[in-house]
């Protein structure tokens, strides 16, 4: 058993070392020989065991002779641990691919490929908003009336509904990155603002009365938006003129605006993502699973694809 | 004796690994080396790297005489009666194999050798007992460990060619009684060839009043560089042994046909020598003498007895060979029923850097016979201290606790 717990312990150690290389080899040697009920020759086991035991009675008698005494149980256990380790390991390795961090979709454990966190962090919607969120498990699309946003290439077999807002950090994030996901595949995309920020409100209102004014040019907005300087998002003069390279009518926007029909619907919009339970943006859902935190672009698009999207 | 400025001589006694000195008792496989070797090995790389024997120039002229040189040192260390007798190999082993190949044996001759003789002077008279039909014939120890002259006694016939025997055996550090061995040999009109390679380090030999006819040894066990030895022979028998390594600077001259050999010893020493190995061989030689084999032996015995009484009272340990450390040289050779000894020689070395050898120490038909799997050696040389006996008796109590 011990020729097993060595062999993938030096191995890993192998990878930096010569030396470990060589006593992997021998480990090797030893758990072939065992796997094939042949004895192992090479005194492999026997060998490291006194250089463990020789290292540790160094320091204490009484952990030599209980390593000594109990050494095949403790090399049993370290198999297990190993098993266990290099199974964690790889799935770590295979959620962070998939999911963008190493514990799982939407985890927000330490993460060695992710060590800040980054593709998990959101802006909290429940510190800003008082929701409260049921967590991960309870994100959802059903029962959310989707028509209240706007959505473009409707028809599309893949649905994307982008739930953001304007002047959130990580949705700035993650916004290029599915904005080149709708590029580079054939999605259906919404997208719903979700005012996290009381300053930024009049954004979304704004963004809908362009919406309902000309379709593209509420993209267009979209897209000059997030592109802005953050700190611009508050000064009037500034998206009066974003507005005005939109070449949008500013007048029925302004009517629109202070009109009674906006505040309802950017409220029944509010109404609906609260059903989503969401608790942080952005929040994406990509054919109904979501996504909360910006992910890494591979990870919309395994969403979309599959794990082997690069292939398509 | 002073001990301290010995120790002084060999670097490695200097030297720390892991912050621990190193105590080093493995000196039966070989010894450590003092400064003066190593500046003599250096030496010839750094001043006078050239051909000898050969080589006109200036360069070529001081490899030849210091050559010459070094072979009337390792003359006068054996008392040989001419340097010309002093054949350069590259170890104990080497000059084993050169008699053994040159040795004119007929069909049926016996070499007589003991029960307890390192591979080095075993193998080479299997090998010859198939190639020629030699008959090896065996001397068993005595249960004491002693040499059974008696035994070597009924065993001599006039079919024994040569009697080769280890002087000192490698296993417990028991010598045999030469003397008395080569007398009888002589008398029943063999030849003998003796394995001094656990001698050579300990004991003044003086090949010229044991009336041996060879004897070899090698230079690691001495101090000197490993990839040496020397096989001594009587100038005469040398004169008849045809080289059983051939090439260059063995011959006169050659034609496309023929070639007219070299007198001994370049006849024997085919090839460039190992020539900073030599004069390294030959200052180990000098130092050796400087130090005088009445201390070494004196030291040898004196931590032996340490060792041998500070272990005595370890339940189930056994010594091999006779109880009297006096009759062990540097050599505790012991073992435990059921012990491996690899793990014991590599747990000393991982928690206190302390060597020693473990295993069959190339004795295994010894080992196979007695059906012991294995043993640890501590040897001793005229460096090693009480303190790092002691310090050695107690780490090895530390060990077999846990084992």
């Amino acid at each position: 058993m011990f020729c097993i717990v060595a062999l993938i312990v030096l191995s890993i150690l192998g990878i930096f070392s010569a030396t470990n290389r060589a006593l992997a080899r021998e480990a090797l040697d030893c758990v072939l020989r065992r796997v094939t009920f042949r004895p192992c020759t090479t005194g492999f086991d026997q060998k490291m065991k006194a250089k463990i035991l020789g290292k540790v009675l160094g320091r204490s008698e009484k952990a030599a002779i209980f390593i000594s005494k109990n050494f095949e149980l403790l090399a049993w256990i370290f198999f297990i641990l190993s098993v266990a380790s290099l199974f964690f390991t790889l799935r770590g390795i295979f959620f962070f691919y998939q999911y963008g961090s190493c514990n799982g979709l939407n985890q927000t454990g330490v993460c060695v490929f992710d060590p800040k966190g980054e593709n998990s962090k959101v802006s909290n919607v429940a510190n800003s908003c008082n929701i409260n969120s049921g967590g991960n498990n309870d994100l959802t699309l059903n029962s959310v009336d989707l028509s209240l946003f706007p959505v473009k290439n409707a028809d599309a077999k893949d649905k994307l509904i982008f739930i953001g807002c304007y002047e959130c950090e990580y949705t700035r994030k993650a916004y290029p990155l599915i904005q080149q996901l709708i590029k580079d595949f054939s999605v259906s995309y919404t997208f719903a603002h979700y005012p996290t920020k009381s300053d930024t409100n009049y954004l979304g209102e704004l963004g809908m009365c362009i919406y309902q004014q000309d379709q593209d040019k509420y993209w267009k907005f979209n897209d000059a938006i997030f592109a802005s300087d953050l700190n611009k998002l508050g000064d009037q003069n500034y998206i009066n003129q974003v507005l005005t390279d939109l070449d949008v009518d500013n007048s029925k926007i302004q009517l629109c605006m202070f009109g009674p029909q906006i505040k309802e619907l950017i409220t029944s919009q509010v109404q609906e993502l609260e059903k989503t339970h969401l608790y942080g943006t952005p929040t994406i859902f990509i054919n109904g699973e979501a996504l909360v935190g910006p992910k890494p672009y591979r990870v919309y698009a395994i969403q979309l694809k599959g794990l082997l999207y690069w292939l398509r | 004796m002073n001990l301290e400025r010995i120790r002084k001589d060999f670097p490695l006694l200097q030297e720390q690994s892991h912050r621990k000195p190193i105590v080093y008792f493995d000196n039966a496989c070989q010894t450590l080396r003092p400064t003066s070797v190593i500046q003599a090995i250096d030496e010839y790389y750094l001043k006078y790297s050239a051909c000898g024997g050969r080589s006109m120039h200036h360069l070529g002229e001081e490899v030849t005489n210091r050559c010459d040189n070094s072979r009337a040192a390792v003359a006068k260390f054996l008392n040989a009666s001419r340097k010309e007798e002093i054949i350069f190999t590259r170890n104990t082993t080497e000059g084993i194999n050169l008699v053994s190949n040159s040795l004119d044996f007929q069909n049926g001759d016996v070499v007589l050798i003991s029960d307890k003789e390192h591979n080095s002077n075993l193998i080479p008279w299997q090998m010859l007992s198939k190639k020629k039909n030699i008959k090896i014939c065996r001397v068993e120890y005595l249960p004491d460990g002693m040499f059974d002259l008696n035994g070597f006694k009924t065993a001599l016939n006039e079919r024994v060619k040569l009697v080769s025997l280890g002087f000192t055996s490698n296993l417990d550090g028991v010598k045999i009684p030469a003397e008395e061995i080569i007398k009888l040999a002589h008398r029943n009109g063999a030849l003998v060839l003796l394995d001094a390679a656990q001698t050579a380090p300990r004991q003044k030999i003086d090949v010229h009043n044991l009336d041996v006819d060879f004897l070899a040894f090698s230079g690691h066990k001495i101090l000197g560089p490993s990839g040496t030895g020397v096989l001594y022979g009587k100038y005469a028998l040398l004169e008849k042994l045809e080289p059983f390594m051939v090439g260059g600077d063995t011959v006169a001259f050659s034609t496309y046909d023929s070639c007219q050999f070299l007198p001994p010893p370049a006849k024997f020493e085919a090839g460039l020598q190992d020539y900073a190995g030599i004069f390294g061989l030959a200052e180990a030689v000098n130092y050796l003498m400087r130090i005088g084999f009445d201390d070494i032996q004196k030291q040898e015995t004196n931590l032996n007895e340490f060792i041998t009484n500070g272990i005595n009272d370890i339940p189930h340990l056994k010594i091999i060979g006779p109880a009297d450390p006096k009759l062990r040289g540097g050599i505790i050779t012991f073992y435990l029923d059921g012990v491996d000894s690899h793990q014991v020689a590599l747990m000393l070395d991982q928690m206190a850097n302390i060597q020693i050898r473990s295993g069959q120490h190339c004795v295994h038909s010894w080992f196979n016979a007695h059906q012991i799997a294995g043993s640890a050696r501590a040897s001793s040389y005229f460096y090693n201290t009480v303190e790092e006996a002691e310090f050695f008796t107690q780490n090895l109590k530390k060990v077999l606790k846990v084992l």
